[in-house]
């Protein structure tokens, strides 16, 4: 049962990595808090119900995720623009310099993915989740997740090197 | 499988993860074994998903979050606690003296989190977030009502250039189970979009903080986009928050 885990040992384990995918998502420092806290919150609420202790990771990313969801439901700041519209505006990073990417730059890259990639790539490199951990977070079959990811890295990857590995997710 | 379809299927390979035990990955991997351009294709991707999980992995949390996190979650137990107490004391009459004794108890034994760098965090945070005014008004005085009314700080002490700036409500904030007074003010600067003021006081008894800065010092800090200061008179304790730099917020401080 999960509800014998420590609440200060939870935080201390996950208020970073959760941190960084709220930032990654909502790229602003006191939005990311709120996300992360807010989680926390919901966990010490309605923690005790989950049944497989192997499970709070999951738990906890699906929760912020959805809180982020929700939160943006009720935004209407963020206008969504195709990255096709976009994609002539976005600057090219020379390929030795990908190599030394920092957070901003990736932070930068992830935002001008269509919103639908954004998640997955996030969890991708953050966490190394594995493809079922990502479909698990992002409620969607692992073969979604998989298509997702696929065009999600193809166009970061394009957009970072202005090179195209096309990607052909079908059989994924 | 084509060296096409391998870089695809190989976009999803994370070196250094059990991604290399996916059989349609494990399959990519052992062609590009043999194919030197895939090969070569396949070393300059490893070197981005290196770089770009990286990138990722330098966001960093802000310092005093975990603290945070669990000083607010320890203040809500003990809210609750309080709560299930007070229905105790409507069931019996005896348990009142009990409350009596343990409530300045509950005063000593506040978490160690309570200190006035997080009380600066949470309310920069509520300023930043977006808020709703309990009251709105540009009548100082109704404002001082409303909190009085409302058991919350009312009988601060403005500095001279504040008492001149133009109010536009207030509201009430909880913070650890005490009352903040939250007045806000506009500065007359062009406001974003559906804010209605960009400069906010949030006052609270000083005795409830910890680690409070001593009365006669000023201490300027950043967080977020906010610029703050924080000076205690009196038995309060005062925060005053705006975007822009410390010069900007200093004009409010000077008689």
């Amino acid at each position: 049962m999960a509800e014998g885990l420590d609440f200060e040992r939870l935080v201390a384990c996950y208020y970073e990595p959760l941190y960084q995918f709220a930032f990654s998502l909502a790229r602003d420092e006191s939005d990311a808090c709120d996300l992360t806290q807010q989680t926390f919150c919901i966990w010490a609420a309605k923690g005790h119900q989950l049944r497989d202790a192997s499970k709070v990771k999951t738990w906890l990313f699906t929760t912020l995720h959805r809180e982020f969801l929700g939160t943006r439901r009720r935004q209407t700041r963020f206008p969504h623009i195709e990255l096709e519209f976009a994609a002539a505006e976005l600057p090219v990073v020379s390929p030795p310099t990908i190599n030394r990417l920092d957070a901003g730059q990736a932070l930068a890259a992830l935002a001008r993915l269509d919103e639908i990639y954004q998640a997955p790539v996030a969890l991708f490199y953050l966490q190394d989740c594995s493809y079922n951990e990502i479909a698990e977070i992002l409620d969607v079959p692992l073969g979604t997740v998989k298509s997702r990811l696929t065009r999600g890295l193809g166009r970061l990857h394009q957009l970072l090197t202005g090179t195209t590995t096309q990607p052909q997710p079908p059989n994924l | 499988m084509n060296r096409d379809e391998a870089k695809t299927i190989l976009l999803l390979y994370r070196p250094g993860t059990a991604d290399a035990n996916d059989p349609q990955i494990a399959g990519a991997l052992g062609l590009a074994k043999q194919d030197p351009d895939l090969t070569r294709w396949l070393v300059e991707h490893c070197a981005r998903q290196e770089a770009l999980r990286t990138g990722f992995r330098q966001i960093t949390a802000p310092a005093g979050l975990k603290e945070q996190i669990i000083s607010e979650q320890a203040a809500k137990k003990i809210t609750s606690l309080s709560f299930r107490r007070r229905r105790a004391v409507l069931a019996a009459m005896a348990v009142v003296a009990a409350l009596v004794v343990l409530t300045p108890l509950w005063f000593q034994h506040r978490g160690s989190g309570d200190t006035y760098a997080i009380l600066r965090n949470r309310m920069a945070s509520v300023a930043l977030r977006g808020y709703g005014m309990d009251l709105t008004t540009n009548n100082p005085a109704s404002v001082r009502a409303y909190l009085a009314q409302n058991h919350a700080p009312a009988d601060y002490v403005l500095p001279a250039p504040l008492e001149k700036t133009a109010v536009a409500g207030c509201a009430i904030e909880d913070w650890q189970g005490t009352k903040v007074s939250m007045i806000c003010f506009r500065t007359g600067r062009p406001l974003p979009p559906g804010e209605q003021s960009d400069l906010w006081l949030f006052v609270i008894d000083r005795s409830r903080v910890k680690d409070a800065p001593p009365v006669g010092s000023r201490q300027f800090v950043q967080v977020g986009r906010l610029r703050m200061v924080t000076w205690t008179e009196g038995d309060k304790l005062y925060v005053l928050g705006m975007e822009g730099d410390e010069q900007a917020l200093r004009q409010y401080l000077q008689g």
